[in-house]
């Protein structure tokens, strides 16, 4: 689980451009969106096509993406139950 | 009267901070020179600059010095001339498209990749409702941002801010090279002016410039006047255009101090730069900067850069001196610039 964390995070910050972050700058536990990191609705669609892409996930319900990207955990657990 | 009260550049060379630049010229041998990466941490952070390509960022950087400098927090207008835009972004996604087989598709590098995204990112940052406006006008774009300030002043507005903007991408770079614009080979930047064959060095930059109606204690420099003109047929033209120009200007040849010119290491095009100096300014002091910068869309952007920060510090940088005649004073400097002899301007600067 913590190396798929780490590239998560790896692939959130190419995906999402955030050249000048870290990895340790982004904690695992701490929201995404909000409050938290701080991501937006465009953000959503780039970590959508991230997890189709990069795990062949596909969410068919667009409702289990606020419990699915509630934080690095959260989609570290959705993959590990989900990957083809 | 139009003065500029506050300036900043970012470029291949130290001209963020200009104390910097005088220590000295950078030098490369590459294919094309990229402009030095500023520390963005320092300016935003990360998760606001992640929806922004480099262009889009130092245009933020320099717009903000620019405004600070001039003590403006809302300029009246915001207007950027741009060659290329946002043309990694463009790149990006049509990459993605290809790459991906025009699946997984993602919405960011579209929706950045157009050519307004520096004027609307500042106006974002700014929270600027005034006049956005952004020309891509090839060769005259930054020309035609500078005339559209001078047009919103001369109708009563108080501060402009104009940019030139322009970077310069591995793919296109390649494309262009391709039709012989820019050199075969890596270029030394320092021996610019040794290149006997035809091509110039390639370049990007960003600069920002706030024009104001009011001339202050600080003010960089008063833009007397600017003028383009297309293909000219021969030097002669050109030498009529000049001499019109400064009759429009009211000013003699000879009240010209320096003259800025854009050599760029292209023989062909480096020659229209000599007939001119030889035919008009003999024996007057030149200076040239696009081995600094090398060549792009707006560089005439950092010649006005480098003309505003002249007359304001009287410091002449011995790297862009392109003949040794004396210089006694200098009030009056002329910048000539064409790109690759389609796109010819002329800017008047004066001491303000």
């Amino acid at each position: 689980m913590e190396d798929l964390t780490l590239k998560l995070k790896e692939q959130i910050i190419e995906a999402l451009n955030l050249e000048d972050m870290e990895v340790d700058e982004i904690e695992t536990d701490e929201p995404l969106f909000g409050e938290g990191l701080g991501l937006d609705s465009i953000d959503a669609l780039e970590l959508i096509v991230l997890l189709e892409k990069n795990y062949g996930i596909k969410i068919e319900n667009p409702k289990d993406g606020q419990k699915i990207f509630y934080s690095i955990k959260t989609m570290a657990e959705y993959i590990t139950e989900h990957k083809s | 009267m139009v003065y500029i009260n506050g300036t900043a550049s970012l470029s291949p060379q130290n001209s963020l901070d200009y104390n910097k630049f005088l220590e000295g010229i950078i030098e490369y041998e590459k294919d094309f020179l990229q402009s030095i990466k500023p520390n963005y941490k320092e300016y935003m952070k990360p998760i606001a600059a992640r929806r922004m390509s480099k262009t889009v960022k130092n245009g933020i950087i320099c717009s903000q010095k620019a405004l600070q400098e001039a003590k403006v927090d809302i300029p009246d207008a915001i207007i950027v001339g741009t060659g290329l835009g946002i043309v990694s972004d463009t790149e990006k996604f049509l990459e993605n498209m290809l790459n991906n087989d025009e699946k997984f598709l993602t919405p960011t590098a579209f929706i950045q990749s157009t050519h307004n995204t520096v004027a609307a990112q500042i106006a974002l940052k700014i929270k600027c409702h005034n006049y956005n406006f952004t020309y891509v006008n090839r060769g005259f774009s930054f020309e035609s941002a500078v005339i559209d300030a001078i047009m919103h002043i001369n109708e009563g507005k108080k501060n402009i801010l104009i940019g030139g903007t322009d970077e310069m991408s591995e793919h296109y770079f390649h494309i262009i090279r391709k039709n012989g614009r820019w050199k075969k080979t890596k270029v030394k930047n320092t021996e610019l002016l040794n290149y006997t064959t035809n091509g110039a060095i390639c370049g990007e930059g960003v600069n920002f410039f706030v024009l104001s109606s009011e001339k202050k204690e600080d003010s960089y420099s008063e833009i007397k006047a600017i003028n383009t003109f297309y293909k000219p047929e021969n030097s002669e033209e050109i030498n009529s255009k000049l001499q019109s120009f400064l009759n429009d200007a009211d000013i003699k040849i000879n009240d010209i101090d320096l003259v800025i010119n854009g050599h760029t290491g292209n023989a062909a095009g480096d020659k229209i730069y000599d007939d001119f100096l030889q035919e008009n300014f003999e024996n007057k002091p030149a200076l040239y900067y696009k081995h600094l910068t090398g060549e792009y869309q707006t560089a005439n952007s950092f010649a006005l850069w480098l003309g505003a920060n002249i007359l304001k510090t009287k410091i002449i940088p011995d790297f862009t001196r392109l003949n040794d005649k004396p210089i006694s004073k200098v009030k009056n400097i002329l910048i000539y610039n064409h790109y690759f002899n389609i796109n010819h301007s002329f800017i008047l600067l004066s001491q303000a």
